[in-house]
């Protein structure tokens, strides 16, 4: 080749590389950057890391206390989720399982209730003994499964034309959206069992899902709105019509597309809620990052903080994004083409 | 015949409210009167008797439990608006490199916002706290007495902070950037690509056009957005409780331990962040009413 060509070429390379803008620079910089931090990361993770603290312990991670040899039962029921949301992302060409799906979802409840709290041939278990990734399931499910109905019923009131149902409905959903989290958490935990009457106790537990229930509905209220209002006008006029009345329209008109619409926007409550469901280890429940918790302060995992941090960090990563792999699959399937 | 049967269905709702909510009262009442604390606020005027690693104005623990309080909230406010601007100024950044032309910025905010929004605040605030501050070494970062990090905290130019305040601030402003940048893409997005065109036909610089043209007509698209990250920073900064920072909820959390008064307490709680949302709601109005009058009008 030319020696001029030569210089002209690594001329143009350099050009593109460096000189072009200061835009290269910064990916060059960038690079060396995230170069340097994978190698320290590498390292720590051969040669510093000891993960033995995430490996002795993962069935504590799993199921938290749950008796040894009933383990079985929180196992089968976090599969039959797992698999369940495999044949959602996944659908099989069976017709019956698709239509299905959604009475198969709700059906999760009162099978994991039975398998976890156990009585009618399976030995009983205290919620006491609930932890872990199940507990976690649990929470989530129970509180996202009870919210969406309240949420629903709760957006509508507020659209009402009834003055005193508008009014109470919104007072509801704005004082629930202002307040924090934790102090309903705490208003569950510790404030219910003065309102109840003398005798009367519920489960720690469900005073949990109660209050996740009260705050999320609030939020759920609202996506479902934002859903109702952009439903256009001529959609109710036209039910109105054929003759549809205020119930049918409210169920064949305005609920399925509604939700169709904020779907998205409940997905995000949905993994908002799973990630939120980690207050209750401040407040006394050992789900998986109270469990975290405890083993770190367990003298023999002491100052272990990264790996069981990292562990954590990457099953929370997981199942968000598996609840937004499902929710995807949904929105796709709901499109209207 | 329609009008009366909506005025006899609000009746009986009306009437079903009062009894819950008159049995739940009562059911309350008949609690306190057994576990004899009534309902009262005077206590709020006893001395506290709890040290406060934290506190803005003088405070010892012989000062009574509102002056306490008065510093937790102090404490809260402090946290919110410095974690409001630093979450503010990533969330540009994110935003911004998000919608950049830069395919390595690019995966990297892309990254950091899947790795932030899918794990819980809680877990990142104890990261930072435990492993981001209290696993540094003594000596950590040592620039002079001008500027140091080590798990004392952080100190520059003579102000020094708490590690924990540091943790908070910093896992705050992370989680919260993460939610801003994705608000600010989105507005960014909202403005036509006609926009984009036209100034750079125009022969105006790619800054100065982004400045000037894009993120003007962005901005009605972004407040709303904005505002409800700046309300839920507000709410989640309750979760400095985790890492022993002594903000509002912790505050009240002790002084329900110390003296049982769990309902008078959850009451002042409420108030307190009906008082913050208001104050953060009407802050993002000015702000929204000054760009509105600066704004030009198109079309």
């Amino acid at each position: 080749m030319h020696p001029k060509k030569i210089k002209k070429n690594i001329q143009k390379l350099l050009k593109i590389l460096f000189l072009n803008s200061l835009n290269n620079l910064l990916t060059i910089l960038l690079i060396s950057i995230i170069c340097a931090l994978l190698f320290k990361t590498f390292n720590w993770f051969i040669f510093n890391s000891e993960w033995s603290v995430i490996s002795s312990n993962i069935s504590l991670f799993a199921f938290g206390t749950f008796p040894e040899e009933q383990r079985w039962r929180p196992f089968i029921w976090i599969t039959s989720l797992l698999s369940l949301c495999f044949l959602s992302i996944i659908p099989p060409k069976w017709k019956w399982l698709r239509k299905n799906l959604l009475i198969a979802w709700i059906g999760t409840i009162p099978l994991g209730i039975f398998l976890l709290y156990g009585g009618f041939g399976l030995q009983t278990v205290m919620s006491r003994n609930f932890g872990g990734l199940t507990l976690t399931i649990l929470l989530t499910i129970c509180s996202s499964v009870f919210a969406l109905p309240i949420g629903i019923g709760l957006a509508f009131c507020r659209q009402s034309s009834l003055f005193i149902v508008k009014k109470l409905s919104s007072i509801y959903i704005d004082s629930m959206r202002a307040v924090p989290l934790i102090a309903v958490l705490f208003f569950g935990q510790l404030l219910i069992p003065l309102f109840l009457p003398l005798g009367m106790e519920i489960d720690r537990v469900w005073r949990a899902i109660f209050a996740f229930t009260l705050f999320v509905s609030a939020y759920i209220a609202e996506d479902i709105r934002g859903g109702l209002q952009a439903i256009p006008n001529t959609q109710i006029e036209s039910a109105n019509s054929l003759g549809l009345n205020q119930f049918q329209i409210i169920r064949f008109i305005l609920i399925p597309q509604s939700l169709r619409i904020a779907l998205p926007a409940l997905t995000n409550q949905a993994i908002g809620l799973f990630q939120n469901t980690s207050l209750m280890s401040i407040l006394g429940l050992v789900e998986l990052l109270g469990i975290g918790r405890s083993i770190l302060a367990n003298p023999k995992f002491i100052g272990q903080y990264i790996e069981v941090y990292i562990w954590l960090a990457s099953v929370y990563w997981l199942i968000c994004t598996i609840m937004a792999l499902v929710a995807k699959y949904l929105e796709k399937r709901l499109k209207i083409t | 015949m329609k009008r009366n049967k909506g005025i006899i269905f609000q009746l009986i709702i009306i009437l079903s409210f009062i009894s819950i909510f008159g049995f739940l009262i009562n059911n309350l009442i008949i609690n306190l009167i057994r576990t004899d604390l009534g309902f009262n606020f005077s206590w709020l005027l006893k001395p506290s008797s709890f040290a406060l690693a934290e506190h803005a104005l003088p405070y010892s623990p012989s000062d009574s439990y509102a002056w306490a309080l008065l510093i937790g909230w102090l404490n809260s406010l402090k946290v919110i608006f410095i974690s409001l601007f630093l979450s503010t100024i990533l969330g540009i950044m994110i935003g911004l490199s998000r919608t950049g032309k830069n395919t390595i910025l690019n995966i990297i905010s892309s990254f950091y916002i899947t790795i932030i929004r899918q794990t819980p605040l809680l877990l990142q605030l104890m990261f930072w706290y435990f492993v981001g501050f209290l696993g540094l070494k003594n000596n950590f970062l040592y620039f002079s007495n001008l500027f140091k990090i080590n798990n004392q905290g952080i100190e520059f130019f003579g102000l020094s902070f708490t590690s924990e305040f540091s943790a908070l601030i910093i896992g705050l402003s992370v989680f919260t950037s993460a939610f801003i940048g994705e608000v600010i893409r989105g507005g960014i997005i909202s403005v036509p690509k006609g926009q984009w065109e036209s100034f750079r036909s125009l022969g105006i610089s790619e800054s100065n056009g982004l400045i000037r043209v894009i993120i003007p007509q962005a901005l009605p698209a972004i407040i709303p957005g904005l505002t409800n990250q700046f309300l839920n920073l507000a709410k989640n900064s309750t979760l400095a409780i985790a890492i022993g920072y002594s903000d509002i909820y912790a505050i009240n959390d002790t002084i329900i331990n110390q003296t049982g008064r769990a309902i008078e307490c959850f009451i002042i709680l409420l108030f307190t962040f009906l008082i913050l949302n208001l104050l953060i709601t009407n802050l993002m109005e000015t702000i929204n009413k000054l760009i509105n009058k600066k704004k030009i009008y198109i079309n």
